[in-house]
């Protein structure tokens, strides 16, 4: 998208209008911490920063920008890991990190209604005094905004039993492309016509702006426990989760770690974890006293069943907060294994669990860099952590094509290439393995359906049918690779 | 007898297995440029609550595509043809002890998943256990250039590329022909018990606001002829421990049958079978924040009009005076809808939603009994 610079410099005017002088950034140091989001190996200065405080002047700036054919990209709190807020060289950040008010909390109807750039933890602390709290949890929750929660339909540890960001928003106000106000559901638990509440949760900003989020709360439950299981062989690790599952048991979290990720871990944070099992199993549950009795008896039993060398079970606050201390900190711990590390977020179906892992293992042995995985085993979203030197001339691409490797394989077990991170731009040449042609084609019509122009984050999320072209993509569908005949590794 | 790769406990059998996807992308391709608009039919047992559709139009009939594809109870997931039928898949579920966690209402017993997923409509454990749409993971679909394409998946959590599985939910044929459908499934709660409180209207509003905010097993309310209906689900423990709570605080209450909520569900509840001679016979479906006041204008010699679910989230009301509804609707920041006429939304809601039409079937090979343009 080439922009004109006469429409620049107009823009940059209206917009110096519409927004107080800290409102518009220009210059190269107040620009810089926007050049990157949580995905730092992809950077690019933006133009303009614009930091509305206001709906009111988010549909001047839209409309301004669309009246002079310049980008924009929306940024919340600029976590993301997928590259969704990733700055375009001619284009408006617009970042919602000032609208930050919380606007209600309806304890009756169990619902708070914010604006977008509010944290995600702080809803929860706002909710807390009357017993309730926003169950998605991802973990960068205390940082992260509730906008960039439902524009990447964030996750967390807590989803099976909880929901995504879809199935915990009830409503948005959305500004559209041409600075139209749409009102997508509200404090209600049902909207006619087709779901375009849920289109517009992890459409990454490119269907339009979020101003305010009407969330559902939860109360929080009576009690919960903790329990931590250590296997020696993953396998069984694996199928325990698919049995407690099949059993009838909805654990509130259920988290699994390799060896080399509950090793790197257990150094870094001694949870606890026994250094000599190939497979670590955290399972929180939660509800009632009594529930919690009966489910953690079956769970135990289970694990038992299922081989577990070893069970602790934590049903006081410190010892839980230790077992997860462990988990929560895998990612900086797996960090002191190598200088960089890339952090993949493919999602299997459970069973399919040990031969993607035996696939993965594979695969990191023929590139030759090492790989620690870190799963939430409850609803199938596996996170490789691919550990490279990006000093080390060619391991960036080695690290990025092995990444696009492992995806692959997610797709042929049935799964996908992203479960909560989002596309944004790391995994636009994975979306042509999953996506055919005319589904493609299908999510570029709907895209121009509300937004006409392609101003709203363009070159996001899909990939054109041109660059799926030139990477002689191979599309493979739920598990059906074309000539499924030949050896593929 | 439905041979089924991923399906572990060949324990049953599907009565009406048949793949008609090839006839179906072909009928559609068939009716392109041709000038004949195709309406995409279930078995029609909801089809009654919105007007017929406009124009002439032959009927695309997808009850003879039927069959459960995949059923894994340790996934929680069951992927089934858009025929089939929603009496042989909670079967189906029933058996590995498993449910759809939305109760989608069940009017007729050939009632299709399809139908369901276009309708939208959610059952009585709504606002604890999610909507339709929350329960969506993947479609199978043939579009209005006779595409087949395939959105979401068999797993939880996909963020790959738009929404388009969950946006078809409501969308009433519009968006294309759905082919199979991919579900979430949910354990079915170990224990359940229903407790009946005698009390007026606006007691049972406040009495649902009181809990709402408890950790306890709620999955469904109902009130209706001066009754409270609570209905608990979980865990022995947690049932029994919520139901004396639950008697502490708001006094007596006598213990009922489950069988209330299925008819409750299903409508066949005298209310909307046989309304009282007095009543009008416009019933209104008419969605509220929960917490929102009682309308004023109902009025009924022996019994309220009025039947209030989802803690006070779904209020059907029959009443003539169109515009004192829609008023009161619009006062407490929901919608109300006429069964049998069109479904409310707002100019520019439909105008997207045309939008999105047009991108899913710019040629409108399609029609549907959901009209964007009306009252445009």
């Amino acid at each position: 998208m080439d922009v004109n610079k006469t429409d620049q410099r107009a823009l940059l005017k209206e917009l110096k209008k519409i927004l107080p002088v800290d409102g518009v950034i220009t210059d190269q140091a107040g620009l810089k911490p926007y050049e990157t989001d949580g995905l730092t190996a992809i950077k690019e200065m933006p133009w303009v920063v614009a930091l509305p405080e206001n709906e009111q002047q988010v549909v001047r700036i839209v409309k301004a920008c669309a009246r002079h054919s310049v980008p924009i990209i929306p940024r919340g709190a600029g976590t993301g890991l997928s590259g969704g807020a990733r700055p375009h060289r001619e284009g408006v950040v617009l970042g919602l990190s000032r609208m930050t008010e919380i606007l209600d909390v309806d304890c009756v109807g169990r619902m708070a209604r914010v604006q977008p750039g509010v944290r995600n933890a702080a809803i929860s602390e706002a909710a807390g005094v009357h017993g309730l709290y926003y169950a998605p949890d991802p973990s960068s929750q205390i940082a992260c905004s509730i906008g960039g929660n439902v524009a990447e339909n964030a996750g967390g540890v807590h989803c099976l039993k909880y929901g995504l960001t879809v199935n915990n928003v009830l409503g948005v106000r959305l500004v559209t492309s041409t600075g139209e106000i749409l009102k997508l559901g509200g404090a209600l638990y049902d909207n006619p016509g087709p779901d375009l509440l849920a289109l517009v949760c992890g459409s990454e900003g490119m269907l339009g702006i979020v101003t305010e989020v009407t969330v559902a709360l939860l109360p929080h439950p009576q009690a919960k426990t903790v329990l931590m299981a250590a296997f020696k062989d993953i396998v069984d690790a694996g199928d325990a989760v698919a049995n407690i599952i099949a059993e009838g048991i909805i654990p509130a979290g259920m988290e699994m770690m390799d060896q080399q990720a509950a090793t790197a871990a257990e150094q870094f944070a001694k949870a606890g974890y026994p250094l000599d099992a190939a497979a670590i199993l955290i399972i929180e549950l939660d509800g009632s006293e009594a529930e919690l009795r009966d489910q953690a008896g079956r769970v135990g039993r289970l694990l038992n069943s299922h081989r577990a060398y070893q069970v602790v079970r934590a049903d006081d606050a410190a010892t839980q907060a230790r077992i997860w201390r462990g988990r929560k900190s895998a990612f900086p711990a797996v960090g002191r294994l190598a200088p960089d590390y890339l952090c993949m977020d493919g999602t299997i179906p459970r069973h399919k669990l040990a031969e993607i892992l035996m696939q993965i293992h594979r695969i990191s042995e023929e590139e030759g860099l090492s790989v620690a995985n870190v799963f939430h085993a409850a609803d199938g979203n596996l996170h490789p952590l691919i550990l490279f030197d990006a000093n080390i001339p060619g391991q960036t691409d080695r690290a990025m094509a092995m990444g696009a490797r492992i995806l692959e394989c997610c797709i042929l077990a049935g799964g996908t290439i992203t479960g909560e991170h989002g596309v944004g731009v790391e995994k636009l040449d994975t979306m042509c393995v999953q996506f055919s042609s005319e589904e493609l084609r299908q999510f570029h019509r709907l895209k121009e359906a509300m937004d006409p122009e392609g101003l709203l984050n363009p070159g996001k999320g899909i990939p054109t049918l041109t660059r799926c072209g030139e990477l002689g993509g191979m599309h493979v569908h739920s598990g059906r690779l074309p000539f499924p005949e030949l050896e593929r590794f | 007898m439905c041979i089924l790769e991923d399906y572990p406990f060949q324990n049953w059998s599907a009565s009406d297995v048949a793949d008609l996807s090839d006839a179906l992308t072909q009928q559609v391709q068939d009716a392109r440029g041709s000038g004949v608009q195709l309406q995409i039919a279930g078995s029609g047992s909801r089809i009654g609550w919105l007007p017929r559709a406009q124009g002439a139009f032959q009927t695309i009939d997808l009850c003879g595509h039927t069959g459960i594809l995949s059923y894994r109870p340790d996934e929680l997931t069951l992927t089934a043809r858009a025929g089939t039928r929603l009496v042989e898949i909670e079967a189906a579920l029933a058996d590995r002890g498993q449910m759809l966690a939305f109760e989608p209402p069940i009017f007729d017993p050939a009632g299709t998943l399809g139908g369901m997923v276009a309708a939208g409509l959610s059952g009585p454990s709504r606002p604890w256990l999610g909507a339709v749409r929350d329960s969506m993971l993947g479609i199978e679909m043939i579009n209005g250039a006779g595409e087949y394409l395939r959105f979401g998946g068999q797993v939880m959590k996909n963020v790959a590329g738009y929404d388009v599985s969950r946006l078809q939910t409501g969308a009433w044929g519009t968006l294309g022909l759905l082919t199979a459908i991919t579900l979430r499934v949910h354990p079915i709660w170990p224990k359940q018990t229903t407790l009946v409180f005698n009390m007026q209207a606006q007691a049972a509003l406040a009495a649902c606001a009181k809990i709402a905010g408890q950790a306890i097993p709620l999955t469904g309310t109902c009130w209706h002829e001066d009754k409270l209906y609570l209905r608990l689900g979980g865990s022995e423990g947690a049932v029994r421990g919520a139901r004396t709570a639950l008697v502490n605080e708001l006094s007596s209450a006598a213990p009922f049958g489950d069988q209330f909520w299925g008819d409750l569900r299903d409508h066949r509840l005298l209310f909307f079978d046989q309304p009282q001679s007095d009543w009008s016979s416009t019933l209104w479906r008419v969605v509220t924040p929960p917490g929102a006041p009682l309308p004023t204008f109902l009025r009924g010699d022996d019994i309220l009009p009025l039947l209030i679910e989802w803690g006070g989230g779904l209020r059907w009301l029959y009443h003539d005076d169109e515009a004192a509804v829609k008023a009161y609707a619009q006062s407490v920041g929901g919608w109300c809808w006429a069964l049998g006429h069109p479904l409310p939304t707002e100019a520019i809601q439909r105008r997207y939603m045309d939008r999105l039409r047009q991108a899913f079937d710019p040629e409108q090979v399609f029609c549907s009994p959901l009209d964007f343009t009306h009252g445009n």
